[in-house]
């Protein structure tokens, strides 16, 4: 196992800059993941992890070597493709052979660890097939043999699931996550998905337009996102986001007045254009008249067995609210809502920042 | 597809049976002439039935070293093959990979050494050959049927290339293999193909040129199709022999045609990339 360091890290393509300055630290033996929409600059940063993409400027580091000018092939790393990347015209047995290759070991290592990462994975049967002889998850099981075979210090993973069906995903994600127990080593992994990342990663690290927004366990970044952009990005459904004004301790918005809750009261300025940050599982049904009641509309429900997801409207704001299936409201009634105050979140309607601590 | 009518199908066999005819008429002459004794060989109507003589492949093989002859032209034409091969799968790799905004250009130069008719430079080539004293021998024709075949090999084996994706060569890089290693081990066997294409392009162009052949080889170097023609002089015609050694001259490049089908048909099936 090694650890990671990207100390100010920058990839150019000619004129245009797609990732910015990143400082990272990955741990010895820790599960990171590098979340973010579509062209926000993970996977190129796993690439420059991987050497396959060069380091425009800054310094990357593994197992304590600076290796910005080091070939892939000497980083002592592993990598895992969205599409796999199988040599077609080598049986499976043959594809983890060639990985090995470069190691040298004689004939009998060879042999055991293949043999014993075809077990682990569920391979042995599939040996001496062809990928063209594979399904989908069978591939990508292999994908991952090929990488494990060759214990390395570091391994990468680029979006591995994405190309599995869902209850195939929902397994695999499984596997990995057993995988990193028993494998002892550094993983970066590259994913859209916020349910992969919240489940596998020890630290998250979401990024957007080529920055790092936010760097934190699963329960940090959800718990306490640093800005809009993390807030809405990690949590499913996402969280309800409505734009309000700071007004005589109020947070007042269209159809919507709440008080400012007390431990943020000195954090906001009179006047100040906030976003007001409320998750579906804290707006709760509460009965005509109760304090901080707001009058919505449900518009449509989503039964889920133990919850529903309520598409209600108040005022002009589209909302979800996930309550007890049970107590679900007919669709077009009129009923009243209340946000839990300790779970408000306030975000600068300029900045996105949050002014929660 | 549609099934054909009796009609249809009549037509077709015809048309098959045309084209055959017109494609194997020439080497039926050449296979009967060459063991049809000499006095009935330009007989009216042609002698379907005769006893067949070996006396033509005799006297080839009696008379002149065609043996050697036949040596010379496979050592000219398997080495200008592998040599093209070589360096036009290496030129092909390099322009396909490597991304520069005058990469195509560089790619439309080498294509162009084919545009210029060869008999032009045979003069310059008699003359470079017989300073450096490489007239009449067989590495003077490797170099110049290369100069006809590497820019080939380089258009083809650059549009197998393409065609193998590159995920596949860093997936070979991320695994521990340097550049030449991914090269011969993933990428070149899944161009094996092209190859084929190519060797097959390659050989028949270098088995069967003349002009540079007869120009610039003698008696050491000289080539079966060259010294096909040799019993072809102003006192007398040798038919037999003419035919003969051009029956003998068919048989490598079918050989050779037939070894890389096996490549050509193999049809490498992708199920590495999703």
């Amino acid at each position: 196992m090694s650890s990671i360091q990207l100390r100010n890290v920058t990839k150019r393509y000619g004129q245009t800059e797609v990732v910015h300055e990143i400082d990272l630290d990955i741990a010895e033996r820790e599960f990171v993941v590098l979340l973010g929409p579509s062209g926000c600059g993970k996977t190129t940063t796993l690439r420059m992890v991987a050497g396959l993409e060069d380091v425009s400027d800054g310094e990357l580091s593994i197992g304590g070597r600076v290796v910005n000018d080091v070939a892939p092939k000497d980083r002592g790393v592993a990598m895992v493709f969205q599409n796999y990347a199988l040599y077609p015209h080598m049986s499976v047995r043959q594809n983890m052979e060639f990985a090995l290759r470069p190691l040298k070991l004689d004939k009998s290592e060879v042999n055991r660890r293949i043999t014993d990462t075809a077990d682990i994975l569920g391979l042995g049967d599939l040996l001496e097939r062809r990928p063209a002889q594979l399904s989908g998850g069978q591939r990508q099981r292999v994908a991952m043999g090929r990488a494990m075979v060759r214990t390395p210090g570091v391994f990468l993973f680029d979006e591995p699931l994405s190309n599995l069906d869902a209850k195939l995903r929902t397994q695999v994600r499984w596997e990995i996550a057993k995988l990193h127990k028993r494998l002892d080593s550094t993983i970066l992994y590259v994913t859209h998905d916020q349910v992969e990342a919240m489940t596998l990663a020890d630290r998250i690290v979401i990024m957007r337009d080529g920055y790092i927004e936010q760097t934190g366990t699963p329960e940090e970044v959800y718990a306490h996102p640093r800005n809009a952009f993390v807030a809405t990005f990690i949590g499913s459904p996402a969280m309800n986001m409505v734009p309000a004004t700071v007004r005589e301790g109020q947070l007042a918005g269209d159809h919507v007045n709440l008080p400012v809750p007390g431990r943020l009261a000195d954090r906001v300025a009179e006047g100040q254009r906030v976003t007001i940050g409320i998750r579906p599982p804290d707006v709760s049904l509460v009965d005509e008249g109760t304090a901080g009641a707001l009058a919505a509309t449900v518009e449509v429900t989503e039964y889920l067995g133990n919850e529903a997801l309520l598409d209600i409207r108040i005022g002009s704001h589209e909302m979800i609210a996930e309550v007890p299936a049970s107590r679900r409201p007919a669709e077009d009634s009129r009923v009243f809502v209340r946000f839990n105050s300790d779970a408000i979140r306030i975000f600068d309607a300029e900045t996105g920042e949050s002014v929660n601590a | 597809m549609n099934k054909l009518g009796t009609r249809q199908t009549i037509l077709v066999y015809l048309l098959l049976a045309i084209v055959l005819i017109v494609f194997l008429t020439p080497i039926y002459i050449i296979a009967s002439s060459s063991v049809k004794p000499t006095p009935i060989m330009f007989q009216k109507p042609p002698a379907l039935l005769f006893s067949p003589t070996w006396d033509h492949y005799i006297a080839l093989f009696s008379d002149r070293p065609f043996a050697k002859f036949i040596g010379n032209s496979l050592i000219v034409a398997l080495g200008s093959t592998a040599f093209s091969l070589t360096f036009g799968s290496l030129a092909a790799y390099a322009i396909s990979r490597i991304k520069h905004r005058r990469m195509g250009d560089v790619a439309f130069w080498i294509l162009s050494m084919r545009m210029f008719p060869p008999i032009a430079v045979v003069v310059p080539y008699y003359i470079i050959f017989k300073t450096v004293g490489l007239l009449d021998t067989p590495l003077a024709l490797i170099i110049i049927y290369s100069t006809v075949n590497i820019p080939l090999t380089t258009w083809l084996m650059k549009g197998f290339f393409d065609e193998v994706p590159t995920a596949l060569e860093e997936a070979a890089a991320v695994d521990g293999h340097g550049l030449l290693s991914s090269f011969w081990h993933v990428t070149l066997p899944l161009a094996a193909p092209g190859l084929a294409v190519s060797a097959v392009f390659c050989f028949i162009f270098s088995w069967n040129e003349f002009i540079f052949a007869l120009m610039l080889t003698g008696s050491n170097a000289q080539t079966a199709t060259v010294a096909v023609m040799s019993f072809w002089s102003s006192d007398a015609v040798q038919w037999g022999r003419i035919m003969a050694g051009s029956f003998i001259i068919l048989i490598p490049g079918v050989i050779f045609v037939l070894t890389c089908q096996r490549w050509l048909v193999r049809g490498l099936t992708l199920g590495s990339v999703k």
